[in-house]
């Protein structure tokens, strides 16, 4: 895709700092791990996969629900803005997550999937190649603050020609 | 059979006189025909005396070889070629290819692939770069990415030591190359972007041990700096590298080891730059915070600092000062002066004497106006109020240079003792800075500021120029469309060498800049050009293709081998995506 968005061309991009409100969610957020989030489900391992995996016979992995607890919740979102700058996301995702020495987090294509328990995964016990493990710093609550912010993200459309030729 | 006969040879050559070339016998030119170190010579001049190629029949030259790296990280950096053979380190996974010259076709003689952890990928701030290997003592020495440093036996590939020097978890990469000047491998670390304690270290070449450590900043017993031995030209007192931090910011204050460097052997005395202070926003470190944004002379045998000189202080605008730090005897005034030259980020070309740190001159070659001109008697720059930022100070329009420097530190330049000229690339962008608070947390970035470029004035966004260091001026120019982010090459047949961000590689008349020769070369360059005399006889040309470094971050979509990230061009390079993609291509060249 093109996303039409304007471009990161920053070393980093758009800092929105909130310290005192990123090191009250930081001590809020501490103590919890991530089955806080999922009760009910602690002794079973999460059904978190990638949107492109392919299950052999056809049978995904049996396994518990990973719930965002905040889905689509506007207020959540803005904190989490508030988070992405303060946890340093922006340093390498950039600013508004358009993608810097990290993958573009709003363009609607996604290494890991873009699902809430996927990306809470990614951002919760990091990814190879340098995607630091947040779930320490931030805990459970922290992350899908993140995640709820990252979800809220309108990706653009999806174009994928670029044409240097006369339109 | 023959090979080992050679091998024989030179094992022989270099336990006989304890060598640290295994060089052929020197022609007429002075010039054995190698390339053993990154930058040519430990003056740093990337200046061959070979003269088959000249101005007059450089329009000849053509590629007679060609090789995929198959690694599509930025090629920064350079080949070696030592007796019969080139080796190549590429970006991680920084593997090590040794090709054999003698035969058609210059297969390889081996490959050597170290485990680099995938992990340093997302600590790199500015893509997975490798600045080159060293040659010394039968050893091929470099770093990987992921914090080590590792020797390899020259004739078999073999792994002779590999020892850990820096701290992925604290934000610590290494993408420099190494100097070995005796029996010591000087190495130092990435960082700046991630809030490091930079330092510089001194390890043994025949073990790999440490052998000292120096801090760039703090207190002297870190920094090495003794009261009788430490003489900086322009300040006194004690602990300069803490007392100018407020509030002991120097503890995350950066000033990481990037770039190249020199040695002098008559003074012993090793030259490097710092890069940055940490973090961006400059009112989280109040103070000249030296010795980030310097120059520092050291001994190489247990790392003493002698001198140091800071070209930025307080540095408000990311001015790295990691550029080469190029060693020529130049005439100034009549009087013959040890010089060391350097163009900085920060936009001024300096002339200094390098026995003491003391500026000689100091001139812009590149749009400037965050200083109006650096006071000689002082060594400090003449400041523009308006130009200086902050947290405080919101978004400051209109910096020239931007960030990315006058010049890129990743794009050493080259001098010539015939034409008394330097020759560098330079990059024409402008950039705005809005600094905001940050908070470091480990192996996260500590930056806190927001740089939109812009095109510098003349409409144009880089140069290839020669530069007049006892006069402070430029002689000549060549104007490029793009940002020029290759290293210099320079040859007694008057020739220079660079690559250009489209994709072309270059030959001009180093005496004019007209161009003789180009040719496309498949991906943008951002490497440095070397030559050399294979055992044909004959002078060849090679470098790098490879876009990548900060053009990695900065071009918008110029990669193709991910699905899920694509990005949009930048606004102020929209069209380079139409001109290259990544590449990882060694090419050679020839008459």
């Amino acid at each position: 895709m093109r996303p039409r968005l304007p471009q990161c061309r920053m070393r980093r991009p758009a800092t929105l700092l909130c310290t005192v409100l990123a090191c009250a969610a930081l001590a809020a957020c501490a103590r919890q791990a991530p089955t806080a989030a999922t009760s009910s489900t602690a002794t079973t391992l999460p059904a978190v996969r990638y949107e492109a995996h392919l299950a052999a016979g056809g049978l995904p992995p049996a396994g518990g629900a990973l719930h965002n607890p905040h889905p689509g919740d506007a207020a959540v979102a803005k904190s989490g803005a508030l988070l992405f700058a303060a946890m340093n996301c922006d340093g390498c995702h950039g600013g508004g997550g358009t993608g810097w020495v990290g993958p573009d987090l709003a363009d609607g294509r996604w290494r890991y999937g873009g699902a809430d328990a996927e990306v809470f995964y990614s951002i919760y016990y990091g990814r190879p190649r340098g995607m630091p493990a947040f779930g320490g710093a931030l805990g459970a609550e922290g992350v899908w603050t993140l995640v709820t912010y990252i979800r809220s993200l309108a990706p653009p459309a999806d174009l994928p020609t670029e044409s240097w030729e006369t339109k | 059979m023959w090979r080992a006969a050679l091998f024989a040879v030179l094992v022989c050559l270099s336990a006989a006189g304890g060598r640290t070339q295994a060089a052929p016998a020197q022609g007429a030119t002075g010039d054995d025909g190698q390339w053993t170190m990154p930058a040519k010579d430990y003056a740093a001049t990337r200046y061959s005396a070979l003269a088959d190629i000249t101005r007059q029949n450089a329009r000849s030259l053509h590629p007679v070889w060609t090789f995929s790296t198959g690694v599509l990280g930025g090629h920064e950096g350079q080949p070696l070629v030592v007796g019969d053979t080139m080796y190549v380190v590429t970006p991680w996974p920084n593997v090590l290819y040794a090709f054999d010259l003698t035969r058609e076709g210059y297969p390889l003689r081996w490959k050597y692939r170290p485990e680099v952890s995938a992990n340093a990928i997302g600590v790199s701030c500015c893509d997975i770069v490798n600045r080159g290997p060293f040659y010394a003592d039968g050893k091929i020495v470099y770093n990987l990415l992921d914090g080590h440093t590792v020797a390899v036996d020259a004739h078999t590939g073999r792994e002779l030591w590999k020892t850990q020097v820096a701290d992925l978890g604290e934000g610590e990469t290494v993408t420099m190359a190494p100097l070995v000047v005796k029996d010591r491998v000087i190495v130092g670390a990435s960082g700046g972007e991630f809030g490091i304690y930079g330092w510089i270290k001194g390890l043994d070449l025949g073990t790999g041990q440490t052998v000292w450590t120096a801090r760039n900043l703090g207190p002297d017993s870190d920094m090495r700096a003794r009261p009788d031995t430490f003489k900086p030209p322009y300040d006194h007192g004690t602990d300069l590298g803490a007392s100018s931090w407020a509030n002991d910011s120097w503890r995350t204050g950066g000033a990481p080891v990037w770039g190249f460097i020199s040695y002098d052997p008559e003074l012993d005395l090793f030259y490097y730059g710092t890069g940055n202070a940490s973090p961006y926003n400059p009112e989280q470190r109040l103070g000249d915070n030296k010795w980030s944004a310097s120059v520092l002379a050291r001994r190489p045998a247990d790392g003493a600092l002698v001198w140091a000189y800071q070209f930025t202080p307080h540095d408000n605008w990311d001015y790295d000062a990691t550029g080469t730090m190029i060693l020529a005897d130049l005439t100034i005034g009549g009087r013959a002066v040890k010089a060391l030259v350097h163009f900085d980020k920060n936009g001024f070309a300096y002339t200094l004497d390098r026995a003491s740190g003391r500026v000689l001159l100091a001139r812009a070659f590149a749009p400037v106006n965050w200083a109006r001109a650096v006071d000689l008697n002082t060594g400090r720059p003449v400041l523009e109020p308006a130009k200086q930022t902050g947290a405080s100070r919101g978004n400051v329009k209109g910096i020239c240079p931007s960030l990315e420097g006058g010049v890129s530190p990743s794009s050493p330049a080259a001098y010539s003792p015939r034409t008394h000229l330097f020759y560098t690339s330079t990059n024409n962008l402008c950039m705005d800075y809005a600094a905001s608070h940050t908070t470091r947390l480990k192996g996260t970035p500590y930056m806190g500021v927001n740089t939109p470029y812009s095109a510098g004035p003349g409409g144009y966004l880089g140069t290839f120029m020669a530069w007049d260091a006892v006069s402070g001026r430029k002689v000549w120019e060549n104007h490029e469309p793009y940002p020029t982010w290759s290293g210099a090459l320079v040859t007694a047949g008057d020739v220079a060498f660079y690559g250009t961000l489209d994709g072309w590689f270059k030959s001009v008349d180093a005496r004019t800049g007209q161009v003789l020769s180009k040719f496309k070369v498949g991906s943008g360059v951002v490497g440095n050009p070397i030559t050399y005399r294979a055992p044909d006889g004959r002078q060849y040309v090679a470098v790098y293709a490879g876009i990548g470094g900060d053009w990695a971050l900065l071009s918008g979509d110029t990669r193709s081998d991910d699905p899920t990230d694509v990005r949009a061009p930048a606004d102020y390079v929209p069209d380079i995506a139409r001109h290259t993609s990544q590449g990882g291509i060694i090419w050679i060249f020839a008459l």
